[in-house]
């Protein structure tokens, strides 16, 4: 898959992650949303969503509260989950 | 009063249903029963909380959760309160249960089972103490009075409006919502089909029938609003009924020994009207547990006889489990209801699947036929299966 | 509706008379009160399962508890755990308060007790059994064992009594409204003995949730410390013995304290976090003060929540203040979670023996663990050392998941 096919695959499966929580649609979930400010969402559930990524991406993070603190908005998740996915990849 | 049942969604609906006596039971399709002999229960189906809730955000909850924020919506709407009046109020919420939700703990340990600790849900665990509903409950709809669970087995959604009437007494609270809520899922119909508690053959339930085998497993939520008389008055509120008395008794034998069971159903009964200020024959009708269970209907049926006295062949009885099944915490809430809305019309609903009543048996005049009555009084029993009870009287205002 | 007489006038004054507890730190009334006088932890690494794939370690597990001795009717076996500590500690109680059950009027004795989790082991057994040997190897324990109402509902057939018998499962707040719901069913007449309290029983599902949440701490439980890092799940149960105030003093019984007021609310803000401004606990404090017809002034000890969460002593310190006003630097505030951790259901049950205990015995537990001052927690909140000084007023407060709080206030038996 091309790394914009793959960018679509991630992003969409975060989006879809995001609604299933909070139950806001996909389309309204903009890239650059801070989940926050701009969707409005709570600790708990920020960590929901944090424990749906890593188990859907399998990403093995053994400190998701602090990781979530610095990845602020949909752009930056989408990030680290495809750096995350190469690293496993390659190593 | 609100009402969740799949008898429907008001206290009309209910009564409705359970004067046409039609039968409710049907496989289940919430989860997968193959393997079970009797899959069927007395099921929501087609649940739709948006229709309730609004456009909210309410994946937070699970289905106890919603059955509970439903019904407590559908209460505070048919008692005229609304938005910021409830919430300025402090409104206090009595939530009986038997489980809260069994599914949502069960699946949240084996979620972490299977994928390991760090891969629990946190929504899930959120929902996996008992008291969650009331919690969700109450943020749902501002109530920020005195917010308490109350598990007394079956009788849990008695006791619960006891106890929220009690706070209103006592003038703790000015409004109380009370009632109960029951989800039903595959945890809880494996346990109590493994217990022997669940009829066998096609499952029908027949409360206090010679032929009954136990009940079947519904589900629900029931709310009433409680408040005080003056409050009410002040309000230009429509008062439905009043709260008249109840009464509490345990049975140390935990539903093994009949004649014990029999017995704390009788003081539970006649402590409620020591509390009324009323005597037997002032009650009109019966709103009672039985629900197909061998022993504890054949203890109640005994029990509310001596209770009653000579009056047990006059007042009429009603079973309403033989419709909407054991809906274990939420059963008292919505026989509260049920009975309420009998009152209002003046019409008891017969039991659903009685066809007739074992040698001996104390009770008079059980029948499958709805029955035009006076209400004025009406006794709500909550009997738990291994040794609870509360008894409540109402009065139609 | 209900009948709005307001029947608080004609109300029987409630007293304490007997205390049991089984606890980390040991069991019996005696133990518990010396052992956090002396500032002893019951807090260990986790012994009960495998916590290998935890980040944390810290439990307070009550080790070593053996039922046997205080079931004489009903077979341990056949009750869960947290049934098993409640009727012992309902045992050692009765013994406590100087009564033979055997003598009391069985249909006035009731019982009402608080949890979270109720039995949550059997959960674990049904899963176990369910991936070990798939479905036909599951029993109906679900429906009998499980059920929290059961706690209860055994200590009273153990017991033999048959007045009212409920649970009230609030979380962290239920021993409060266990101890609430007794007192009232005494002062209206209801009931002439109640046994009241809370149990909860040690479970990987209790720790595997706040383990995932973040809330447990990685090393020492610390609370009102600017360093602290969590709370530690524990286990445990605590009785009390109620009864008319009249009645106690009647047949010669030690009076711990006076049950004078209390006071509910709901956060109705968020399920695991609380209100920002701390305005449910403070709204809580304030109504069990009014219920007791006492000022803030009048408030010598506060058993303080004190889970040791960043989150929770911060907020805790701030409804104090808003509740107390001036007051709030002057009352001593400790939480002994710092040496029970947090025993869920059982804590506020447990809390309240240590404010009846501090009110009969002229002492008030520490804080234990306090090595930093916050300047976000700047009352006084006995560090590390108790402290002899006499408590006629003892305020004990809990706030539970769900946003539900509870405030209790006892009193020397005075007139």
């Amino acid at each position: 898959m091309t790394p914009h096919g793959e960018d679509v695959v991630v992003r969409d499966k975060v989006k879809r992650i995001i609604f299933n929580v909070t139950r806001i649609p996909v389309e309204r979930i903009g890239d650059g949303a801070s989940f926050r400010e701009d969707l409005e969402l709570d600790s708990l559930s920020l960590l929901e969503i944090g424990v749906d990524l890593d188990y859907e991406f399998q990403l093995g993070l053994e400190d998701l509260e602090q990781r979530l603190g610095d990845l602020p908005t949909v752009e930056h998740v989408v990030g680290f989950v495809r750096q995350r996915l190469e690293e496993k990849a390659v190593a | 009063m609100g009402v969740l049942s799949p008898l429907g969604d008001s206290p009309a609906a209910l009564h409705r249903a359970l004067c046409a006596g039609a039968s409710h039971l049907a496989p289940v399709e919430g989860f997968a029963v193959e393997g079970f002999s009797m899959n069927r229960a007395v099921e929501l189906r087609g649940f739709d909380p948006a229709r309730y809730l609004g456009d909210g955000n309410f994946r937070p909850l699970d289905r106890t959760g919603l059955l509970a924020a439903c019904a407590a919506r559908l209460a505070l709407d048919d008692a005229g309160w609304t938005g910021d009046a409830v919430a300025r109020g402090e409104f206090a919420l009595l939530l009986g249960t038997m489980f809260g939700s069994l599914r949502t703990i069960s699946e949240f340990d084996r979620r972490g089972l299977e994928a390991g600790p760090l891969y629990v849900k946190p929504f899930d665990f959120a929902n996996s103490v008992i008291n969650a509903a009331a919690g969700q409950t109450a943020i749902w709809h501002h109530l920020r009075g005195p917010n308490s669970t109350v598990c007394a087995g079956t009788a849990s959604g008695v006791q619960a409006i006891a106890l929220g009437a009690d706070l209103v007494a006592e003038g703790r609270v000015e409004v109380a919502i009370a009632g109960g809520a029951e989800e039903l899922c595959w945890e809880s119909f494996v346990a109590f089909s493994r217990a022997g508690m669940v009829a066998n053959g096609d499952g029908t339930p027949r409360p206090f029938d010679e032929k009954r085998s136990g009940f079947a497993l519904g589900e629900g939520a029931a709310f009433l609003v409680l408040e005080s008389g003056e409050g009410a008055a002040a309000r230009g509120a429509r008062v439905l009924a009043e709260v008249l008395g109840h009464g509490e008794a345990f049975d140390p034998s935990q539903g093994s020994d009949e004649r014990r069971g029999a017995e704390t159903v009788t003081r539970a009964v006649k402590l409620a009207l020591e509390h009324a200020g009323l005597q037997a024959e002032d009650v009109s009708a019966v709103s009672a547990a039985a629900s197909g269970h061998r022993r504890a209907d054949a203890a109640e049926a005994r029990g509310l006889a001596a209770a009653l006295g000579m009056s047990v062949a006059s007042v009429g009885v009603t079973a309403p489990k033989g419709a909407f099944g054991e809906c274990l915490g939420a059963s008292g809430a919505l026989q509260a209801a049920a009975l309420l809305a009998a009152m209002e019309v003046g019409e008891l609903p017969g039991v659903a699947g009685f066809t007739a009543a074992p040698p001996g048996f104390p009770l008079w005049a059980i029948s499958d036929r709805t029955t035009p009555v006076d209400l004025a009084v009406g006794l709500v029993d909550g009997v738990g299966l291994d040794g609870p009870c509360c008894a409540l009287l109402l009065g139609r205002s | 509706m209900a009948r709005a007489v307001d029947r608080r006038a004609e109300r029987r004054r409630v007293a304490v008379t007997g205390i049991g507890v089984v606890t980390p730190v040991g069991s019996g009334r005696e133990t518990f009160w010396r052992k956090l006088l002396a500032g002893e932890s019951g807090i260990a690494p986790v012994s009960s399962f495998d916590t290998s794939r935890f980040k944390v370690k810290l439990g307070a597990e009550v080790r070593g508890f053996d039922p046997a001795p205080w079931c004489e009717r009903l077979d341990p076996g056949t009750l869960g755990r947290a049934s098993q500590m409640a009727v012992a500690a309902a045992r050692m109680a009765l013994a406590d308060a100087g009564l033979d059950a055997a003598t009391l009027d069985a249909e006035r004795v009731g019982v009402a007790m608080g949890t979270t989790s109720g039995e949550p082991l059997e959960i674990e057994i049904f899963n176990d059994a369910l991936r070990a040997a798939g479905r036909d190897a599951l029993d109906g324990a679900l429906a009998t064992r499980y059920p929290c109402h059961r706690i209860p509902g055994q200590i009273a057939a153990e017991l033999g009594f048959a007045g009212v018998n409920v649970m009230l499962p609030n979380a962290c707040a239920a021993g409060n409204y266990a101890v609430a719901f007794a007192r009232d069913a005494l002062a209206s007449g209801r009931a002439d003995v109640m046994l009241a309290g809370g149990a909860d029983a040690f479970s990987r599902i209790t720790y595997t949730g706040f383990a995932r949440l973040g809330a447990i701490t990685t090393d020492r439980c610390a609370p009102f410390d600017r360093e602290r890092k969590g709370m530690v799940p524990g286990e445990g149960a605590g009785v009390l013995v109620l009864e008319p105030l009249e009645a106690a003093r009647a047949r010669g019984a030690r009076v711990y304290a006076e049950v004078v007021g209390y006071g509910l609310s709901c956060d109705a803000h968020h399920m695991t976090a609380s209100h920002p401004e701390g305005e449910g606990p403070a709204r809580a404090m304030a109504m069990a003060l009014a219920d007791a017809g006492l000022r803030p002034e009048d408030v010598d000890y506060v058993s303080a929540h004190g889970t040791g969460t960043p989150t929770n002593d911060r907020l805790e310190t701030l409804s104090l203040k808003r509740a107390f006003g001036a007051a709030a630097a002057r009352v001593p505030m400790s939480s002994v979670k710092s040496m029970l951790g947090h025993t869920m259901g059982a804590a506020s049950a447990l809390e309240a023996a240590v404010c009846c205990l501090a009110i009969a015995d002229g002492w008030i537990p520490p804080t234990t663990n306090y090595q930093h001052p916050d300047p976000d927690c700047d009352l006084d909140y006995v560090p590390n050392t108790a402290r002899q000084v006499p408590v006629r007023v003892a305020m004990n407060n809990a706030y539970a998941f769900g946003g539900a709080n509870a405030s209790v206030l006892f009193a020397a038996a005075a007139g």
